[in-house]
């Protein structure tokens, strides 16, 4: 019994240590002092230092935060508020608009893009901020439909109604008893539709212009060189999201002992 | 109590700082704009549009250029030619381009090219030698050159005597002593040119037959010698000595001689393709006096010396080109600088589109077989 659990715990070990080495290998090279990135010759903040002088590196992350958050409440909004539309509609209203939802998760991202860079074209709209804003909108609306829709499958049809009766107005109705009840589908719909907006390379390429960029164009076009900045650039990005995933994870639990304490 | 971290008012509140976090990180951009209404006035609009290759200017270019003329410049990029044309035909509007000479080529044949008016132009006399005369515009009408080169052999000379590359050229490629030491470039048109030189062919062949034995050529490349099929990797790679023979672009290679004393670099006598990188301004650009002035720009000793010094490559400058392989100068004894010109058995690649749709079957056939 006791070697099974060691042995899958140095299983586990294994697969950490190989997800997590590149990673920290770049955190480590980004801190040397010279370019190569096989011997380490000093401690150096050099790379930071160029990165944050880099109009070009600044601007393109100040553009992928912005788009991202954006794009990520707009689309969990309306894709939350199609979903419950939805689990209320006619059966054939559903499979259809539930086809057509599935087309851009499922369609090669070059595909999508080239589509939408002929639609927009088309429409004469000039690329730059919106048509990306837009482009990132579209493709991250299916994936909060997605996750909001099983939960609006096991919600008690009878609580709204319930809700109604008692004299809650419409909007009080979804805002204060369907939301909240689906609200683990939405979060989880966020948070995939951000990181799907975050990393996005190749549709975003074809839809922007006016000299928007985000990190994963930028990280593509400057591949000649190593460019040790990038380093640099990645394990702030790390960091960051290392930051968010901890306080998403642990201040609902710090909370609920507050709570706990208290009663 | 556990969605409280949820609610409302904390995602705004959240979402705020973030968005706020997000502006400060970046710093708020200044602008000198003392001398905009006067570059309005000069040309017409205080905005650049540029699109360029990556990494492929000197650092200081844009902000110098922007400084002494008053003028925003919008640098977006590309990597590759085929990129920049498939962006370009959905319409978008750019100022300066800076193709290849085959995408120069066929984009001359679509007529999506501006004619220059070089009386705008008086740096076009800073031209080098080398430049001058290119076969798809030998007046310099609608394209200035950036950068140019060759593509050559890039060798450990530790590991492989000089002499047997003199003498093997292309075919050290194809050398069994050198099995699994060798980078072969993963682009259809530069393999393809080794096979048809090493065949005595022209790259721009037509022949059916020339073509079936240069993809035989590299077929048996493939199967007998295990290259490593690679693009600007190559540059790092060898910098790092990591395998002996590799095929680089000659400006790559310049760089990679200036980091690595082991390498060298050679040019076979079965001659070489001259490529170049060229300045254009194309038809639908909204402000063609101010890209004259960029490219006028480009071509002054200070920014082509900071290009050339940053990138490698060989400038397109004659007093730059001779500064750095002067004794003391930048390049100064690295082989690779300076393009080989005038050697009657390099080409220039010429825009053929029958010829690439058959190269593009054939490269895939040639990786797949093993």
């Amino acid at each position: 019994m006791k070697k099974s659990k060691l042995l899958s715990k140095a299983y586990l070990l294994f697969l950490v240590i190989f997800f997590y080495l590149p990673i920290v290998y770049t955190v480590i090279f980004s801190f040397n002092s010279t370019r190569s990135l096989t011997h380490f010759e000093s401690f150096s903040l050099r790379w930071y230092e160029k990165m944050f002088h880099d109009s070009t590196m600044t601007d393109a992350i100040f553009y992928t935060i912005l788009i991202a958050v954006l794009a990520t409440i707009i689309s969990t909004v309306a894709g939350t508020i199609t979903a419950i539309g939805l689990s209320k509609s006619k059966h054939i209203v559903k499979n259809i608009v539930g086809q057509i939802n599935d087309l851009p998760i499922m369609n090669p991202e070059i595909v999508t893009a080239i589509g939408l860079l002929m639609f927009f074209s088309a429409l004469n709209v000039k690329k730059g901020f919106l048509s990306l804003l837009l482009a990132h909108i579209m493709f991250c609306i299916p994936y909060v439909i997605l996750s909001v829709s099983p939960k609006l499958r096991s919600l008690d049809p009878n609580l709204a109604d319930a809700a109604l009766d008692l004299g809650a107005t419409p909007w009080q109705a979804l805002v204060k008893v369907i939301v909240p009840q689906i609200m683990p589908g939405v979060i989880s719909g966020g948070l995939i539709a951000f990181t799907m907006s975050f990393d996005d390379f190749i549709i975003s390429y074809f839809v922007t212009g006016n000299g928007v960029t985000n990190i994963s164009i930028l990280v593509y076009t400057m591949s000649k060189r190593i460019n040790p900045s990038i380093n640099a650039l990645s394990s702030i990005i790390v960091l960051i999201i290392t930051l968010v995933l901890v306080l998403v994870n642990v201040v609902p639990m710090l909370k609920e002992r507050k709570g706990e304490k208290l009663t | 109590m556990k969605n409280m971290f949820f609610k409302k008012k904390n995602f705004t509140k959240i979402i705020a700082s973030a968005l706020c976090a997000a502006f400060v990180l970046t710093g708020c951009g200044g602008g000198d704009t003392a001398n905009k209404s006067d570059a309005v006035e000069k040309y017409g609009s205080d905005t650049l549009k540029l699109f360029n290759w990556g990494e492929y200017m000197g650092a200081d270019l844009i902000s110098n250029f922007e400084k002494q003329f008053g003028v925003k410049v919008i640098v977006e990029y590309f990597d590759s030619n085929e990129m920049m044309y498939t962006k370009l035909s959905a319409g978008d509007s750019y100022d300066v381009l800076v193709p290849s000479d085959y995408m120069i080529e066929r984009m001359l044949k679509e007529k999506s090219l501006m004619s220059l008016d070089k009386s705008l132009l008086p740096n076009l006399e800073n031209l080098a030698e080398g430049v001058k005369g290119l076969p798809y515009d030998a007046d310099n009408t609608y394209s200035v050159p950036y950068f140019w080169g060759s593509v050559g052999i890039v060798y450990n000379h530790n590991n492989v005597p000089k002499d047997q590359v003199e003498q093997q050229g292309y075919g050290i490629l194809k050398n069994t002593d050198y099995k699994g030491k060798i980078y072969m470039y993963d682009s259809e048109r530069d393999s393809f040119m080794v096979a048809f030189k090493a065949l005595g062919y022209s790259m721009n062949t037509d022949s059916d037959s020339e073509i079936q034995s240069a993809y035989e050529w590299l077929k048996e490349l493939n199967d007998t010698m295990e290259p490593v099929y690679v693009t600007d990797e190559v540059i790092d790679n060898m910098m790092n000595g990591s395998k002996d023979i590799a095929v680089v672009y000659s400006g790559d290679a310049a760089t990679i001689l200036a980091e690595n004393e082991d390498m060298s670099f050679f040019m076979p006598n079965e001659g070489t393709n001259i490529w170049s990188d060229a300045m254009v301004i194309p038809a639908n650009s909204e402000n063609p006096k101010l890209a004259h002035e960029f490219i006028n720009y480009v071509l002054t000793y200070d920014a082509s010396y900071d290009n050339s010094e940053t990138v490698g490559y060989a400038s397109s400058n004659q007093q730059v080109l001779d500064d750095m392989s002067a004794e003391g100068g930048l390049y100064d004894g690295n082989e690779a600088y300076i393009p080989r010109s005038g050697y009657d058995k390099d080409e220039v690649f010429e825009d053929n589109e029958v010829l690439r749709q058959k190269l593009a079957d054939l490269w895939i056939k040639v990786k797949a077989s093993k």
